[in-house]
Protein backbone atom coordinates (compact mmCIF):
# COMPACT_ATOMS: atom_id res chain seq x y z
CA UNK A 1 0.00 0.00 0.00
CA UNK A 2 1.05 3.60 -0.46
CA UNK A 3 2.13 5.62 2.47
CA UNK A 4 -0.44 7.88 4.11
CA UNK A 5 1.85 10.75 3.31
CA UNK A 6 1.66 10.12 -0.41
CA UNK A 7 -2.04 9.37 -0.34
CA UNK A 8 -2.78 12.60 1.47
CA UNK A 9 -0.40 14.65 -0.58
CA UNK A 10 -1.60 13.33 -3.90
CA UNK A 11 -5.30 12.90 -3.27
CA UNK A 12 -7.00 13.19 -6.65
CA UNK A 13 -3.85 12.37 -8.60
CA UNK A 14 -4.33 10.09 -11.58
CA UNK A 15 -0.77 8.83 -11.60
CA UNK A 16 1.11 8.32 -8.34
CA UNK A 17 4.62 6.96 -8.32
CA UNK A 18 6.52 6.30 -5.14
CA UNK A 19 10.17 5.26 -4.88
CA UNK A 20 9.96 3.45 -8.20
CA UNK A 21 12.99 1.39 -9.17
CA UNK A 22 13.96 -0.82 -12.04
CA UNK A 23 17.21 -2.70 -12.18
CA UNK A 24 17.91 -4.75 -15.30
CA UNK A 25 19.60 -8.14 -15.14
CA UNK A 26 22.75 -6.45 -16.48
CA UNK A 27 22.83 -4.45 -13.25
CA UNK A 28 21.80 -1.23 -14.97
CA UNK A 29 19.66 0.83 -12.59
CA UNK A 30 17.41 2.45 -15.19
CA UNK A 31 14.93 3.92 -12.73
CA UNK A 32 16.28 4.87 -9.33
CA UNK A 33 13.73 5.99 -6.76
CA UNK A 34 11.37 8.04 -8.89
CA UNK A 35 8.53 9.85 -7.09
CA UNK A 36 5.90 11.82 -8.94
CA UNK A 37 2.20 12.60 -8.99
CA UNK A 38 0.14 13.69 -11.99
CA UNK A 39 -3.23 15.32 -11.43
CA UNK A 40 -6.31 14.41 -13.45
CA UNK A 41 -6.51 16.52 -16.59
CA UNK A 42 -2.87 17.50 -16.48
CA UNK A 43 -0.24 17.19 -19.21
CA UNK A 44 2.92 15.98 -17.55
CA UNK A 45 6.11 16.20 -19.54
CA UNK A 46 8.82 13.71 -18.68
CA UNK A 47 12.01 15.11 -20.05
CA UNK A 48 15.41 13.56 -20.35
CA UNK A 49 18.06 12.39 -22.78
CA UNK A 50 18.35 8.88 -24.20
CA UNK A 51 19.09 6.36 -21.48
CA UNK A 52 17.80 8.61 -18.69
CA UNK A 53 15.00 6.22 -17.65
CA UNK A 54 11.98 7.79 -19.36
CA UNK A 55 10.89 4.82 -21.42
CA UNK A 56 11.52 2.36 -18.60
CA UNK A 57 9.27 4.44 -16.34
CA UNK A 58 6.56 4.50 -19.00
CA UNK A 59 6.85 0.75 -19.53
CA UNK A 60 6.34 0.22 -15.81
CA UNK A 61 3.37 2.60 -15.66
CA UNK A 62 1.76 0.88 -18.65
CA UNK A 63 2.25 -2.57 -17.03
CA UNK A 64 4.73 -3.75 -19.67
CA UNK A 65 7.55 -4.06 -17.17
CA UNK A 66 7.60 -4.98 -13.50
CA UNK A 67 9.28 -2.57 -11.15
CA UNK A 68 12.16 -3.87 -9.07
CA UNK A 69 10.99 -1.71 -6.18
CA UNK A 70 8.55 0.99 -5.20
CA UNK A 71 4.91 1.41 -6.15
CA UNK A 72 2.87 3.05 -8.86
CA UNK A 73 -0.85 3.62 -9.28
CA UNK A 74 -2.49 4.69 -12.51
CA UNK A 75 -6.14 5.72 -12.68
CA UNK A 76 -6.55 4.43 -9.14
CA UNK A 77 -5.09 0.98 -9.78
CA UNK A 78 -1.79 -0.58 -8.76
CA UNK A 79 0.31 -1.31 -11.85
CA UNK A 80 1.41 -4.71 -10.52
CA UNK A 81 -1.55 -5.97 -8.50
CA UNK A 82 -4.28 -4.56 -10.74
CA UNK A 83 -2.54 -4.54 -14.10
CA UNK A 84 -5.63 -5.55 -16.02
CA UNK A 85 -7.68 -2.63 -14.67
CA UNK A 86 -4.79 -0.28 -15.46
CA UNK A 87 -4.76 -1.53 -19.07
CA UNK A 88 -8.47 -0.83 -19.42
CA UNK A 89 -7.96 2.76 -18.28
CA UNK A 90 -4.96 3.77 -20.34
CA UNK A 91 -4.07 4.45 -23.94
CA UNK A 92 -0.49 3.85 -24.96
CA UNK A 93 1.57 5.05 -27.90
CA UNK A 94 5.10 3.82 -27.44
CA UNK A 95 8.34 4.96 -29.03
CA UNK A 96 8.49 4.28 -32.77
CA UNK A 97 4.89 3.58 -33.72
CA UNK A 98 4.67 -0.20 -33.78
CA UNK A 99 2.19 -0.79 -36.54
CA UNK A 100 1.79 -3.82 -38.76
CA UNK A 101 2.88 -2.67 -42.23
CA UNK A 102 0.70 -5.31 -43.88
CA UNK A 103 -2.55 -3.92 -42.48
CA UNK A 104 -4.53 -0.84 -43.39
CA UNK A 105 -5.20 1.99 -40.98
CA UNK A 106 -8.83 0.98 -40.69
CA UNK A 107 -7.98 -2.69 -40.04
CA UNK A 108 -5.55 -1.73 -37.31
CA UNK A 109 -8.09 0.47 -35.57
CA UNK A 110 -10.69 -2.28 -35.75
CA UNK A 111 -8.20 -4.80 -34.32
CA UNK A 112 -7.42 -2.39 -31.50
CA UNK A 113 -11.16 -2.04 -30.87
CA UNK A 114 -11.49 -5.82 -30.58
CA UNK A 115 -8.58 -5.94 -28.13
CA UNK A 116 -10.43 -3.44 -25.98
CA UNK A 117 -13.70 -5.32 -26.11
CA UNK A 118 -15.60 -3.19 -28.62
CA UNK A 119 -18.18 -5.05 -30.67
CA UNK A 120 -17.50 -5.21 -34.42
CA UNK A 121 -20.09 -2.57 -35.38
CA UNK A 122 -18.95 -0.31 -32.56
CA UNK A 123 -15.34 -0.83 -33.57
CA UNK A 124 -16.06 0.16 -37.18
CA UNK A 125 -17.86 3.33 -36.11
CA UNK A 126 -15.08 4.31 -33.73
CA UNK A 127 -12.47 3.63 -36.41
CA UNK A 128 -14.28 5.97 -38.83
CA UNK A 129 -14.58 8.63 -36.15
CA UNK A 130 -10.89 8.46 -35.23
CA UNK A 131 -9.70 8.36 -38.83
CA UNK A 132 -11.58 11.63 -39.40
CA UNK A 133 -10.20 13.09 -36.22
CA UNK A 134 -6.56 12.48 -37.13
CA UNK A 135 -7.06 13.40 -40.80
CA UNK A 136 -6.40 9.91 -42.08
CA UNK A 137 -9.79 9.14 -43.60
CA UNK A 138 -8.51 9.39 -47.19
CA UNK A 139 -5.72 6.92 -46.38
CA UNK A 140 -7.84 4.60 -44.24
CA UNK A 141 -7.76 1.68 -46.65
CA UNK A 142 -4.13 1.95 -47.65
CA UNK A 143 -1.51 -0.45 -46.28
CA UNK A 144 0.64 1.03 -43.53
CA UNK A 145 3.80 0.60 -45.57
CA UNK A 146 2.57 3.50 -47.72
CA UNK A 147 2.15 5.87 -44.74
CA UNK A 148 4.62 8.64 -43.92
CA UNK A 149 6.16 8.94 -40.45
CA UNK A 150 3.67 11.64 -39.48
CA UNK A 151 0.71 9.56 -40.66
CA UNK A 152 1.96 6.58 -38.67
CA UNK A 153 2.25 8.70 -35.54
CA UNK A 154 -1.27 10.05 -35.99
CA UNK A 155 -2.62 6.54 -36.49
CA UNK A 156 -0.69 5.37 -33.43
CA UNK A 157 -2.35 8.13 -31.43
CA UNK A 158 -5.75 7.19 -32.83
CA UNK A 159 -5.19 3.56 -31.80
CA UNK A 160 -4.39 4.68 -28.27
CA UNK A 161 -7.72 6.50 -28.18
CA UNK A 162 -9.99 3.71 -29.45
CA UNK A 163 -11.43 2.91 -26.02
CA UNK A 164 -11.58 6.54 -24.80
CA UNK A 165 -8.92 6.14 -22.10
CA UNK A 166 -8.73 8.39 -19.03
CA UNK A 167 -4.95 8.50 -19.19
CA UNK A 168 -2.78 8.63 -22.26
CA UNK A 169 0.89 7.62 -22.22
CA UNK A 170 2.96 8.88 -25.11
CA UNK A 171 6.60 7.87 -25.38
CA UNK A 172 8.46 10.38 -27.52
CA UNK A 173 5.48 10.87 -29.84
CA UNK A 174 7.14 13.33 -32.20
CA UNK A 175 10.64 11.91 -32.45
CA UNK A 176 11.67 11.90 -36.08
CA UNK A 177 8.74 14.00 -37.29
CA UNK A 178 9.05 17.07 -39.46
CA UNK A 179 8.00 20.42 -37.91
CA UNK A 180 4.59 20.46 -39.63
CA UNK A 181 3.69 16.94 -38.45
CA UNK A 182 4.97 17.79 -34.98
CA UNK A 183 2.82 20.91 -34.75
CA UNK A 184 -0.21 18.97 -35.97
CA UNK A 185 0.30 16.31 -33.29
CA UNK A 186 0.78 18.95 -30.59
CA UNK A 187 -2.47 20.57 -31.59
CA UNK A 188 -4.29 17.22 -31.37
CA UNK A 189 -2.79 16.55 -27.94
CA UNK A 190 -3.93 19.96 -26.67
CA UNK A 191 -7.43 19.21 -27.96
CA UNK A 192 -7.45 15.83 -26.20
CA UNK A 193 -6.31 17.44 -22.98
CA UNK A 194 -9.05 20.07 -23.22
CA UNK A 195 -11.52 17.17 -23.43
CA UNK A 196 -10.25 15.94 -20.06
CA UNK A 197 -7.62 13.33 -20.94
CA UNK A 198 -4.63 13.19 -18.61
CA UNK A 199 -1.46 12.96 -20.69
CA UNK A 200 1.91 11.61 -19.59
CA UNK A 201 4.38 12.52 -22.26
CA UNK A 202 8.05 11.63 -22.51
CA UNK A 203 10.21 13.68 -24.77
CA UNK A 204 13.77 14.57 -25.56
CA UNK A 205 12.63 17.88 -27.00
CA UNK A 206 12.74 20.73 -24.54
CA UNK A 207 10.55 22.80 -26.80
CA UNK A 208 7.90 20.09 -26.81
CA UNK A 209 7.76 20.01 -23.02
CA UNK A 210 7.56 23.80 -22.90
CA UNK A 211 4.81 23.92 -25.51
CA UNK A 212 2.61 21.19 -24.11
CA UNK A 213 3.24 20.37 -20.49
CA UNK A 214 1.54 21.89 -17.48
CA UNK A 215 4.34 20.46 -15.39
CA UNK A 216 7.65 18.93 -16.30
CA UNK A 217 9.77 16.34 -14.54
CA UNK A 218 13.40 16.14 -15.59
CA UNK A 219 14.96 12.71 -15.28
CA UNK A 220 18.66 11.96 -15.49
CA UNK A 221 20.37 8.66 -14.71
CA UNK A 222 17.09 7.25 -13.39
CA UNK A 223 16.42 10.03 -10.89
CA UNK A 224 14.12 13.01 -11.10
CA UNK A 225 16.44 15.97 -10.78
CA UNK A 226 13.87 18.78 -11.12
CA UNK A 227 10.12 19.12 -11.33
CA UNK A 228 7.66 21.98 -11.73
CA UNK A 229 5.94 24.17 -14.26
CA UNK A 230 8.18 25.28 -17.12
CA UNK A 231 8.12 28.76 -15.53
CA UNK A 232 9.10 27.40 -12.09
CA UNK A 233 11.91 25.45 -13.63
CA UNK A 234 13.04 28.51 -15.53
CA UNK A 235 13.60 30.27 -12.23
CA UNK A 236 16.07 27.55 -11.25
CA UNK A 237 18.45 28.96 -13.81
CA UNK A 238 18.46 32.37 -12.23
CA UNK A 239 17.70 35.80 -13.62
CA UNK A 240 16.55 36.24 -17.19
CA UNK A 241 19.07 37.59 -19.63
CA UNK A 242 19.11 40.49 -22.03
CA UNK A 243 21.14 39.97 -25.14
CA UNK A 244 22.62 43.15 -26.59
CA UNK A 245 24.32 43.16 -29.98
CA UNK A 246 26.54 46.12 -30.76
CA UNK A 247 27.21 47.49 -34.22
CA UNK A 248 30.87 48.21 -33.43
CA UNK A 249 32.60 45.19 -31.84
CA UNK A 250 35.49 47.36 -30.62
CA UNK A 251 33.14 49.04 -28.14
CA UNK A 252 32.43 45.80 -26.31
CA UNK A 253 34.90 46.39 -23.46
CA UNK A 254 33.49 49.84 -22.75
CA UNK A 255 29.91 48.56 -22.94
CA UNK A 256 30.74 45.74 -20.52
CA UNK A 257 32.07 48.23 -17.95
CA UNK A 258 29.10 50.56 -18.32
CA UNK A 259 26.45 47.84 -18.16
CA UNK A 260 27.85 46.21 -15.02
CA UNK A 261 25.63 48.53 -12.97
CA UNK A 262 22.55 46.80 -14.44
CA UNK A 263 23.56 43.20 -13.74
CA UNK A 264 26.11 40.46 -14.40
CA UNK A 265 27.55 40.90 -17.87
CA UNK A 266 29.03 38.12 -19.95
CA UNK A 267 30.31 37.88 -23.52
CA UNK A 268 28.28 35.72 -25.81
CA UNK A 269 29.79 36.22 -29.23
CA UNK A 270 31.75 38.87 -31.10
CA UNK A 271 29.93 42.15 -30.52
CA UNK A 272 27.34 40.57 -28.25
CA UNK A 273 26.81 40.72 -24.49
CA UNK A 274 24.37 39.07 -22.14
CA UNK A 275 23.23 40.97 -19.05
CA UNK A 276 21.55 38.92 -16.30
CA UNK A 277 19.05 41.08 -14.45
CA UNK A 278 16.01 40.44 -12.29
CA UNK A 279 14.22 43.25 -14.15
CA UNK A 280 14.08 41.21 -17.34
CA UNK A 281 12.46 43.17 -20.18
CA UNK A 282 12.06 46.23 -17.95
CA UNK A 283 15.83 46.70 -18.05
CA UNK A 284 15.84 47.29 -21.80
CA UNK A 285 15.20 51.06 -21.58
CA UNK A 286 17.86 51.85 -18.97
CA UNK A 287 20.41 49.66 -20.73
CA UNK A 288 19.80 51.29 -24.11
CA UNK A 289 19.91 54.72 -22.44
CA UNK A 290 23.28 53.91 -20.83
CA UNK A 291 24.75 52.82 -24.13
CA UNK A 292 23.24 55.77 -26.00
CA UNK A 293 24.75 58.24 -23.55
CA UNK A 294 28.16 56.66 -24.24
CA UNK A 295 27.49 56.89 -27.99
CA UNK A 296 27.62 53.11 -28.36
CA UNK A 297 25.33 52.05 -31.20
CA UNK A 298 23.06 49.10 -30.60
CA UNK A 299 22.16 46.68 -33.38
CA UNK A 300 19.62 44.53 -31.45
CA UNK A 301 18.28 43.82 -27.99
CA UNK A 302 16.52 40.58 -27.10
CA UNK A 303 15.06 39.20 -23.89
CA UNK A 304 16.38 35.68 -23.23
CA UNK A 305 13.96 33.71 -21.07
CA UNK A 306 15.62 30.63 -19.58
CA UNK A 307 14.76 27.50 -21.56
CA UNK A 308 14.39 23.99 -20.24
CA UNK A 309 17.72 23.34 -21.90
CA UNK A 310 19.22 25.87 -19.51
CA UNK A 311 17.36 24.19 -16.66
CA UNK A 312 18.68 20.81 -17.69
CA UNK A 313 22.21 22.19 -17.78
CA UNK A 314 21.74 23.88 -14.42
CA UNK A 315 20.42 20.81 -12.61
CA UNK A 316 22.48 18.07 -14.26
CA UNK A 317 25.66 19.85 -15.19
CA UNK A 318 25.42 18.72 -18.80
CA UNK A 319 23.24 19.47 -21.80
CA UNK A 320 20.48 17.04 -22.74
CA UNK A 321 22.08 16.19 -26.05
CA UNK A 322 25.43 15.45 -24.39
CA UNK A 323 24.21 12.11 -23.07
CA UNK A 324 24.72 9.41 -25.62
CA UNK A 325 21.96 6.94 -26.33
CA UNK A 326 22.54 3.25 -26.35
CA UNK A 327 21.48 2.24 -22.91
CA UNK A 328 18.02 0.84 -22.61
CA UNK A 329 16.03 3.79 -21.43
CA UNK B 1 -17.35 -17.42 -18.22
CA UNK B 2 -20.19 -14.98 -18.88
CA UNK B 3 -21.74 -14.50 -22.32
CA UNK B 4 -20.03 -11.12 -22.58
CA UNK B 5 -16.72 -12.68 -21.56
CA UNK B 6 -17.12 -15.36 -24.22
CA UNK B 7 -18.00 -12.75 -26.84
CA UNK B 8 -14.92 -10.73 -25.89
CA UNK B 9 -12.65 -13.79 -25.98
CA UNK B 10 -14.08 -14.80 -29.35
CA UNK B 11 -13.70 -11.26 -30.67
CA UNK B 12 -10.05 -11.01 -29.69
CA UNK B 13 -9.29 -14.51 -30.99
CA UNK B 14 -11.01 -13.75 -34.30
CA UNK B 15 -9.26 -10.39 -34.66
CA UNK B 16 -5.82 -11.91 -34.11
CA UNK B 17 -6.59 -14.82 -36.43
CA UNK B 18 -7.80 -12.36 -39.09
CA UNK B 19 -4.52 -10.51 -38.82
CA UNK B 20 -2.63 -13.72 -39.57
CA UNK B 21 -4.90 -14.42 -42.55
CA UNK B 22 -4.28 -10.92 -43.90
CA UNK B 23 -0.55 -11.54 -43.63
CA UNK B 24 -0.88 -14.82 -45.50
CA UNK B 25 -2.89 -13.12 -48.21
CA UNK B 26 -0.59 -10.11 -48.54
CA UNK B 27 2.87 -11.66 -48.36
CA UNK B 28 3.42 -13.10 -51.80
CA UNK B 29 5.13 -16.43 -51.54
CA UNK B 30 4.91 -16.40 -47.75
CA UNK B 31 3.99 -20.08 -47.71
CA UNK B 32 6.58 -21.11 -50.27
CA UNK B 33 9.39 -22.02 -47.85
CA UNK B 34 7.18 -24.22 -45.68
CA UNK B 35 5.79 -25.91 -48.80
CA UNK B 36 8.86 -26.22 -50.98
CA UNK B 37 11.30 -27.49 -48.32
CA UNK B 38 9.22 -30.56 -47.35
CA UNK B 39 8.52 -31.26 -51.04
CA UNK B 40 12.25 -31.27 -51.75
CA UNK B 41 12.80 -33.51 -48.73
CA UNK B 42 10.09 -35.80 -50.10
CA UNK B 43 11.60 -36.06 -53.55
CA UNK B 44 15.18 -36.24 -52.28
CA UNK B 45 14.42 -38.95 -49.75
CA UNK B 46 12.51 -40.89 -52.36
CA UNK B 47 15.60 -40.92 -54.55
CA UNK B 48 17.94 -41.76 -51.67
CA UNK B 49 15.96 -44.47 -49.90
CA UNK B 50 13.30 -45.45 -52.45
CA UNK B 51 14.30 -49.11 -52.53
CA UNK B 52 13.77 -49.63 -48.81
CA UNK B 53 10.23 -50.73 -49.61
CA UNK B 54 11.71 -53.89 -51.10
CA UNK B 55 13.00 -55.02 -47.69
CA UNK B 56 11.22 -57.93 -46.18
CA UNK B 57 8.90 -56.73 -43.45
CA UNK B 58 8.66 -53.15 -44.70
CA UNK B 59 5.05 -52.20 -44.01
CA UNK B 60 4.30 -50.93 -47.52
CA UNK B 61 5.32 -51.70 -51.05
CA UNK B 62 5.48 -48.00 -51.90
CA UNK B 63 8.19 -45.99 -50.16
CA UNK B 64 6.51 -42.75 -51.11
CA UNK B 65 3.47 -43.90 -49.10
CA UNK B 66 5.83 -44.02 -46.12
CA UNK B 67 7.24 -40.57 -46.86
CA UNK B 68 4.11 -38.53 -47.64
CA UNK B 69 2.85 -38.40 -44.02
CA UNK B 70 6.40 -37.50 -42.91
CA UNK B 71 6.54 -34.59 -45.35
CA UNK B 72 3.08 -33.45 -44.29
CA UNK B 73 4.21 -33.46 -40.66
CA UNK B 74 7.41 -31.61 -41.55
CA UNK B 75 5.41 -28.97 -43.42
CA UNK B 76 3.01 -28.60 -40.50
CA UNK B 77 5.92 -28.35 -38.08
CA UNK B 78 7.71 -25.72 -40.16
CA UNK B 79 4.47 -23.73 -40.55
CA UNK B 80 3.91 -23.88 -36.79
CA UNK B 81 7.50 -22.92 -36.07
CA UNK B 82 7.19 -19.97 -38.46
CA UNK B 83 4.48 -18.45 -36.27
CA UNK B 84 6.97 -18.47 -33.39
CA UNK B 85 9.49 -16.68 -35.59
CA UNK B 86 6.78 -14.19 -36.56
CA UNK B 87 6.03 -13.58 -32.90
CA UNK B 88 9.72 -12.83 -32.32
CA UNK B 89 9.49 -10.32 -35.18
CA UNK B 90 6.40 -8.76 -33.56
CA UNK B 91 8.23 -8.52 -30.23
CA UNK B 92 11.23 -6.85 -31.85
CA UNK B 93 9.04 -4.43 -33.80
CA UNK B 94 7.09 -3.44 -30.67
CA UNK B 95 3.79 -4.79 -31.99
CA UNK B 96 3.57 -7.33 -29.17
CA UNK B 97 3.82 -4.49 -26.63
CA UNK B 98 0.63 -3.10 -28.14
CA UNK B 99 -1.08 -6.43 -27.46
CA UNK B 100 0.40 -6.65 -23.97
CA UNK B 101 -0.79 -3.17 -23.08
CA UNK B 102 -4.35 -4.06 -24.03
CA UNK B 103 -6.70 -5.62 -21.48
CA UNK B 104 -6.98 -8.84 -23.54
CA UNK B 105 -6.30 -11.89 -21.34
CA UNK B 106 -2.68 -12.88 -21.86
CA UNK B 107 -3.36 -16.51 -22.91
CA UNK B 108 -5.38 -15.13 -25.84
CA UNK B 109 -2.23 -13.49 -27.13
CA UNK B 110 -0.79 -16.98 -27.56
CA UNK B 111 -3.98 -18.26 -29.12
CA UNK B 112 -3.56 -15.84 -32.03
CA UNK B 113 -0.26 -17.32 -33.27
CA UNK B 114 -1.53 -20.85 -32.60
CA UNK B 115 -4.61 -20.27 -34.75
CA UNK B 116 -2.32 -18.77 -37.37
CA UNK B 117 -0.23 -21.95 -37.27
CA UNK B 118 -3.27 -24.11 -37.93
CA UNK B 119 -4.29 -21.92 -40.86
CA UNK B 120 -0.78 -21.72 -42.25
CA UNK B 121 -0.19 -25.47 -42.16
CA UNK B 122 -3.28 -26.41 -44.16
CA UNK B 123 -1.93 -25.13 -47.48
CA UNK B 124 1.47 -26.91 -47.53
CA UNK B 125 0.03 -30.10 -46.03
CA UNK B 126 -2.64 -30.25 -48.73
CA UNK B 127 -0.18 -29.43 -51.53
CA UNK B 128 2.24 -32.14 -50.34
CA UNK B 129 -0.51 -34.69 -49.87
CA UNK B 130 -1.88 -34.10 -53.37
CA UNK B 131 1.64 -34.15 -54.85
CA UNK B 132 2.30 -37.41 -53.00
CA UNK B 133 -0.90 -38.99 -54.28
CA UNK B 134 0.01 -37.98 -57.82
CA UNK B 135 3.34 -39.77 -57.38
CA UNK B 136 1.77 -43.06 -56.55
CA UNK B 137 0.51 -44.08 -53.16
CA UNK B 138 -3.17 -44.63 -52.79
CA UNK B 139 -5.28 -43.50 -49.92
CA UNK B 140 -5.20 -46.94 -48.28
CA UNK B 141 -6.63 -45.67 -45.00
CA UNK B 142 -9.71 -44.14 -46.55
CA UNK B 143 -11.54 -41.19 -44.98
CA UNK B 144 -10.54 -42.23 -41.45
CA UNK B 145 -6.86 -42.40 -42.40
CA UNK B 146 -7.06 -39.04 -44.15
CA UNK B 147 -8.73 -37.52 -41.10
CA UNK B 148 -5.97 -38.91 -38.87
CA UNK B 149 -3.27 -37.52 -41.16
CA UNK B 150 -4.79 -34.05 -41.04
CA UNK B 151 -5.42 -34.29 -37.29
CA UNK B 152 -1.79 -35.31 -36.74
CA UNK B 153 -0.49 -32.53 -38.99
CA UNK B 154 -2.68 -29.78 -37.53
CA UNK B 155 -1.94 -30.85 -33.97
CA UNK B 156 1.78 -31.04 -34.71
CA UNK B 157 1.65 -27.50 -36.12
CA UNK B 158 0.14 -26.41 -32.78
CA UNK B 159 2.94 -28.16 -30.87
CA UNK B 160 5.58 -26.54 -33.09
CA UNK B 161 3.87 -23.18 -32.71
CA UNK B 162 3.87 -23.46 -28.91
CA UNK B 163 7.55 -24.43 -29.01
CA UNK B 164 8.27 -21.43 -31.24
CA UNK B 165 6.24 -19.09 -29.04
CA UNK B 166 8.13 -20.25 -25.95
CA UNK B 167 11.49 -19.56 -27.56
CA UNK B 168 10.32 -16.25 -29.04
CA UNK B 169 9.06 -15.02 -25.66
CA UNK B 170 12.28 -16.14 -24.05
CA UNK B 171 14.71 -14.67 -26.59
CA UNK B 172 12.59 -11.68 -27.75
CA UNK B 173 14.68 -11.72 -30.92
CA UNK B 174 14.27 -12.97 -34.46
CA UNK B 175 17.64 -14.65 -34.11
CA UNK B 176 15.76 -17.48 -32.46
CA UNK B 177 14.10 -18.42 -35.80
CA UNK B 178 16.66 -21.03 -36.91
CA UNK B 179 16.65 -22.62 -33.45
CA UNK B 180 12.86 -23.01 -33.62
CA UNK B 181 13.01 -24.72 -37.01
CA UNK B 182 16.01 -26.86 -36.02
CA UNK B 183 14.03 -28.10 -33.04
CA UNK B 184 11.18 -29.16 -35.30
CA UNK B 185 13.59 -30.80 -37.74
CA UNK B 186 15.42 -32.73 -35.03
CA UNK B 187 12.19 -33.87 -33.36
CA UNK B 188 10.99 -35.32 -36.66
CA UNK B 189 14.38 -36.73 -37.64
CA UNK B 190 14.84 -38.65 -34.37
CA UNK B 191 11.74 -40.72 -35.04
CA UNK B 192 10.67 -43.35 -37.53
CA UNK B 193 10.93 -40.69 -40.19
CA UNK B 194 12.54 -42.86 -42.91
CA UNK B 195 12.21 -46.45 -41.67
CA UNK B 196 10.01 -48.37 -39.23
CA UNK B 197 11.25 -49.10 -35.70
CA UNK B 198 12.46 -52.68 -36.43
CA UNK B 199 14.76 -51.33 -39.16
CA UNK B 200 16.46 -48.75 -36.98
CA UNK B 201 19.90 -49.41 -35.51
CA UNK B 202 22.11 -48.10 -32.72
CA UNK B 203 21.31 -44.90 -30.84
CA UNK B 204 18.38 -44.03 -33.10
CA UNK B 205 16.77 -47.40 -32.38
CA UNK B 206 17.01 -46.49 -28.69
CA UNK B 207 15.82 -42.89 -29.08
CA UNK B 208 12.95 -43.27 -31.54
CA UNK B 209 10.57 -45.27 -29.28
CA UNK B 210 10.83 -42.49 -26.68
CA UNK B 211 10.19 -39.77 -29.23
CA UNK B 212 6.48 -38.87 -29.24
CA UNK B 213 6.75 -37.85 -32.90
CA UNK B 214 7.19 -41.57 -33.74
CA UNK B 215 3.62 -42.18 -32.61
CA UNK B 216 2.28 -39.04 -34.30
CA UNK B 217 3.79 -40.32 -37.54
CA UNK B 218 2.22 -43.71 -36.98
CA UNK B 219 -1.13 -42.02 -36.51
CA UNK B 220 -0.74 -40.07 -39.76
CA UNK B 221 0.56 -43.07 -41.72
CA UNK B 222 -2.77 -44.77 -41.35
CA UNK B 223 -3.75 -42.68 -44.40
CA UNK B 224 -1.25 -44.11 -46.89
CA UNK B 225 0.69 -47.06 -45.45
CA UNK B 226 -1.09 -50.31 -46.14
CA UNK B 227 0.73 -52.08 -43.31
CA UNK B 228 -0.57 -49.61 -40.73
CA UNK B 229 -4.26 -50.18 -41.07
CA UNK B 230 -6.70 -47.68 -39.54
CA UNK B 231 -7.32 -48.77 -35.99
CA UNK B 232 -7.58 -47.44 -32.46
CA UNK B 233 -4.32 -49.22 -31.62
CA UNK B 234 -2.50 -47.09 -34.21
CA UNK B 235 -4.36 -43.96 -33.14
CA UNK B 236 -4.31 -43.60 -29.38
CA UNK B 237 -0.53 -43.49 -28.88
CA UNK B 238 -0.40 -40.61 -31.35
CA UNK B 239 -3.27 -38.78 -29.69
CA UNK B 240 -1.63 -39.25 -26.31
CA UNK B 241 1.71 -38.02 -27.65
CA UNK B 242 0.12 -34.94 -29.18
CA UNK B 243 -1.88 -34.16 -26.04
CA UNK B 244 1.25 -34.54 -23.93
CA UNK B 245 3.33 -32.31 -26.18
CA UNK B 246 0.58 -29.69 -26.40
CA UNK B 247 0.24 -29.66 -22.63
CA UNK B 248 4.00 -29.51 -22.05
CA UNK B 249 4.75 -26.78 -24.58
CA UNK B 250 1.52 -24.94 -23.79
CA UNK B 251 2.51 -24.70 -20.12
CA UNK B 252 6.01 -23.64 -21.10
CA UNK B 253 4.63 -20.91 -23.36
CA UNK B 254 2.25 -19.67 -20.67
CA UNK B 255 5.06 -19.66 -18.12
CA UNK B 256 7.21 -17.64 -20.47
CA UNK B 257 4.32 -15.26 -21.15
CA UNK B 258 3.91 -14.66 -17.43
CA UNK B 259 7.57 -13.70 -17.26
CA UNK B 260 7.51 -11.40 -20.26
CA UNK B 261 7.31 -8.26 -18.10
CA UNK B 262 10.36 -9.17 -16.00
Amino acid sequence: MFSDHTAAKDAGATIIVEALERVYSSGLRAVDGVNLAVAAGEIYGFLGPNGAGKSTTVRILTTLLRPSGGRARVAGYDVVEQASQVRRSIGVALQEAALDPLMTGRELLELQGALHGLRRAESKLRADELLERVDLAPAADRLLNTYSGGMRRRLDLAMALVHRPDVLFLDEPTTGLDPVSRASLWSELRRLNEEGTTIFLTTQYLEEAEQLADRVGIIDHGKIVAEGTPQDLGRLVGEPGLYVKLIDQSQCDLARQLLAVHGAVSDREAGGLTIRTALGARAIAPIVRTLDEAQIEVDAVEVEEPTLDDVFLAVTGHRAEDVAGGEQS
Amino acid sequence: MSTRGLAYTGGVGFALWRRSLLELARVRGGLLPTTVAPLIFLLGSLGQFGRLDQLVGFPTTSYIAWLVPLSCLQAAGFAGGATGANLARDIEAGWFDRLLSSPAPRPLLILGPVMAAVTRCLVPVTVIFIAGLLLGPGLTGGAFGLFMLYLAAISFSIVASLWGITLALRAKSQQVGPLIQNGVFIAVFLSTAYTPLPFLKGWLAVAAPYNPVTYVLQMGRQATVSGIEPSWAHTWPGLLALAGMMLFFGLLALRQLRRVDR
